[in-house]
């Protein structure tokens, strides 16, 4: 996406986009090989207790309407092409948090024979949670880091040219 | 009747097929049938009404013994009769029991896909629980097969678009869905609203525990099999460790038996409310998922306090538990009872009263109790349709039998009975909860556990929150297990979803599904049902029904 940024609305336009981004970011969910433990962890994110939508953080069922793939388990040679098209179906600007230390490493499975390994060697990732789970405010802190990353300049992030 | 007199009859039953019979344990019966004897053993066993098929274990005897053994389990109260088919490592063959025991499909895939075996009379018998790609002649459960060639070898695993298929109309779902928190393929063959096909494929979680099983110390695998599944990870901790035990022969002390009950109640808990949640979710009840994720919270404190971890709490240790219970914890624990029964009682109130909800759950997916036990089902399921089977009161382990625990059981077998006996048994995991705070027994927290396990078999069987979880484990003399094989409540389950959703509203499938509490990641070791492509094997309910009676019809 190319937008004018050497002009005072190009610039105006972008801070807007930020904020907006910022402030209600669209996540989606796929657990491509993990045991169910980070996922019901995430589940409890929206819960009450935690309540991740007061930061305008919301789980979105389309890949085409998510702004953030909240990644959990490692990646198994069958789910590893459908998260691979997950990925792809999500439009720019998009970001990946892995979530647990399988998401990160491969965790406890590492070595075992369907097992491809961890998120990043299948997909980028922006942000990871380790934990075996991570606690539902370490999911929230993850998460809020990578919003606060956003609102700093762009190269911040580790993607580059993504935003 | 005893678990003795309960053998004597099957020794009987089985009379002239048997090529020989042992004891392993008092409770246990080895009967050496040939593959040609199997169905007619099987029939014997359930003609008398003898049992279900609990688990089918495959396990290598090495390239120098060059056979295979499947290992059919075959449960009755405390009794485990175990029919022991001896094969050529390859080209073995073996009859399907399916047409007894209609569960058996899911098994005799696993055993086909891991070893070798032809199993003779499925319907389809293409590839299946592998990874679509995985290369064919490969079995990952025979002990030489190079597993990690095997994986570097797999392309593609992506199922072909659906769409129309002839004159049906198919509405896939999955494995990314917003509603189901874990990945698996459904297809759904519909005629306007009606659902008149229905298939499943899982596997998108498989990821080959039971072999790295064989490859790691029986300390390194206990954290392992706690990672089978994260939200009872307790009751595969525990059915392990019970084992292993059993094997060692070394017990745990008594305090740390009741501690393990206790974690496992507290476990239940929080897994019915995480159900409770997630099926009116499915229901489309929103209100009554943030209700009771709420309430959960208060027995994730509680875990959280005794353990130090939420989820994977690693509570049970080889030969005890880690955690104390103090005075501390045991107060903070009856507080949390007070509040969850209160609140349970209101969540009862709803499941029972609500209009709205009842419109949603009363007369859907009905099961008769001879269909439920006919197709095997387990756990609530099984109980919300009258069955009274519950290994805490078969067959008690550990501390169950100091604080016994009551089977909650309804006869009307729809959706609205299993929410009302998983309430209830939130009820009485809270009674018991608080007797074993009144008894807990003084003493030690561990033994000494040997590394070195002595050579046998072992079979323990643990009532998970979902049902009947099934563990076999060998041990060959070292610190490493020779095989170790896990059978989860939800692959038994899942026959129940293919049969009821065949000729119900496409609406009512998806809390059809969430009914028997699906856990992707248990069953995902293993399995698989039907492949993408080639003859597609649609599942009506007249297929299911007639297989599961037309032997069994006594």
């Amino acid at each position: 996406m190319s937008v004018q940024t050497d002009t005072i609305w190009g610039g105006a336009l972008e801070k807007v986009k930020t904020w907006a981004r910022v402030n209600s970011p669209w996540a989606i969910h796929y657990n491509s090989g993990s045991c169910n433990g980070c996922d019901i962890e995430i589940v409890a994110v929206l819960t009450p207790r935690y309540d991740v939508e007061r930061f305008g953080i919301k789980l979105q069922g389309s890949p085409r309407h998510a702004d953030v793939l909240i990644c959990t388990g490692p990646v198994t040679l069958q789910s590893r092409d459908r998260l691979k098209r997950i990925y792809e179906q999500m439009p720019d600007p998009k970001f990946v948090v892995a979530v647990g230390s399988c998401a990160t490493s491969g965790g406890a499975f590492q070595g075992c024979y369907n097992v491809v390994g961890h998120i990043d060697e299948v997909i980028p990732v922006d942000a990871y949670i380790p934990g075996c789970p991570p606690r539902p405010e370490a999911i929230i802190d993850g998460i809020v880091k990578l919003l606060t990353s956003l609102q700093a300049p762009v190269k911040a992030t580790t993607k580059g040219e993504s935003a | 009747m005893s678990a003795d007199e309960l053998l004597q009859k099957a020794e009987s039953l089985l009379a002239g097929l048997a090529k020989g019979t042992a004891r392993p344990e008092p409770n246990r019966l080895d009967a050496v049938i040939q593959s040609s004897d199997l169905v007619a053993a099987a029939t014997a066993l359930r003609r008398a009404g003898w049992g279900y098929l609990s688990a089918l274990t495959g396990v290598d005897l090495g390239k120098d013994a060059n056979q295979i053994e499947a290992l059919y389990h075959v449960c009755e109260g405390d009794a485990i009769a175990t029919l022991r088919v001896t094969l050529p490592r390859t080209g073995g063959a073996v009859p399907t029991v399916q047409a007894i025991y209609p569960n058996a499909l899911f098994f005799e895939r696993e055993l086909m896909e891991m070893f070798g075996v032809t199993v003779t009379g499925l319907a389809d018998t293409s590839h299946l629980f592998l990874p679509d790609g995985w290369p064919e002649g490969t079995y990952p459960l025979l002990k030489d097969t190079d597993v990690r060639a095997a994986a570097a070898k797999t392309t593609g695993s992506e199922p072909p678009e659906m769409g129309r298929q002839g004159d049906r109309f198919i509405v896939p779902v999955g494995p990314q869905h917003p509603a189901l928190k874990e990945p698996g393929h459904f297809e759904f063959a519909v005629d306007g609203e009606l659902v008149t096909g229905a298939t499943v494929r899982l596997g998108y979680v498989h990821r080959g525990i039971e072999r790295a099983c064989e490859h790691q110390n029986y300390t390194q695998n206990l954290y392992l099999v706690e990672r089978v599944c994260g939200i009872c990870s307790h009751s595969h901790a525990n059915a392990y460790v019970n084992g292993v035990e059993q094997l060692a022969k070394v017990p745990a002390p008594p305090r740390a038996q009741a501690i393990r009950q206790l974690v496992a109640c507290l476990e239940r808990i929080h897994s019915h409310y995480l159900w409770l949640g997630v099926a009116s979710h499915e229901a489309g009840f929103e209100t009554l998922l943030m209700y009771s994720w709420r309430d959960r919270e208060i027995v994730m404190d509680i875990l959280e306090q005794m353990t130090g971890n939420r989820v994977n709490y690693s509570a049970s240790i080889l030969g005890g538990v880690k955690y104390d219970v103090t005075a501390a914890h045991a107060a903070a624990i009856r507080r949390g009872m007070d509040k969850i029964e209160e609140r349970t009682k209101h969540y009862l109130h709803v499941v029972t009263a609500d209009t709205s909800f009842l419109a949603r759950a009363q007369g859907i997916g009905v099961t008769s109790k001879e269909e439920a036990d006919a197709l095997g089902l387990l756990g609530p399921t099984l109980r919300a349709a009258g069955v009274t089977r519950d290994v805490r009161v078969d067959a008690p382990y550990g501390s169950y039998k100091q604080f016994p625990v009551k089977s909650i059981v309804d006869s009307a077998g729809d959706l609205a009975a299993r929410f009302k006996v998983r309430m209830l048994e939130v009820l009485e995991s809270v009674r018991v909860i608080r007797t074993i705070l009144d008894g807990l027994p003084e003493g030690d927290l561990s033994v000494k556990f040997p590394r070195k396990i002595p050579a046998g078999e072992a079979i323990s069987r643990f009532e998970a929150p979902r049902g009947e979880l099934f563990y076999f484990i060998k041990s060959n003399g070292t610190d490493t297990p020779e095989r170790v094989k896990i059978r989860t409540p939800s692959i038994c389950n899942w026959i129940y979803v293919l049969t009821k959703a065949v000729g119900s509203q496409m609406a009512d499938v998806p809390p059809l599904l969430a009914g028997i509490d699906p856990c992707f990641s248990c069953n995902d070791r293993m399995i698989v049902v039907n492949r993408r492509g080639g003859d597609r094997r649609i599942w009506t309910r007249e297929d299911l029904l007639r297989d599961a009676s037309t032997q069994i019809r006594r």
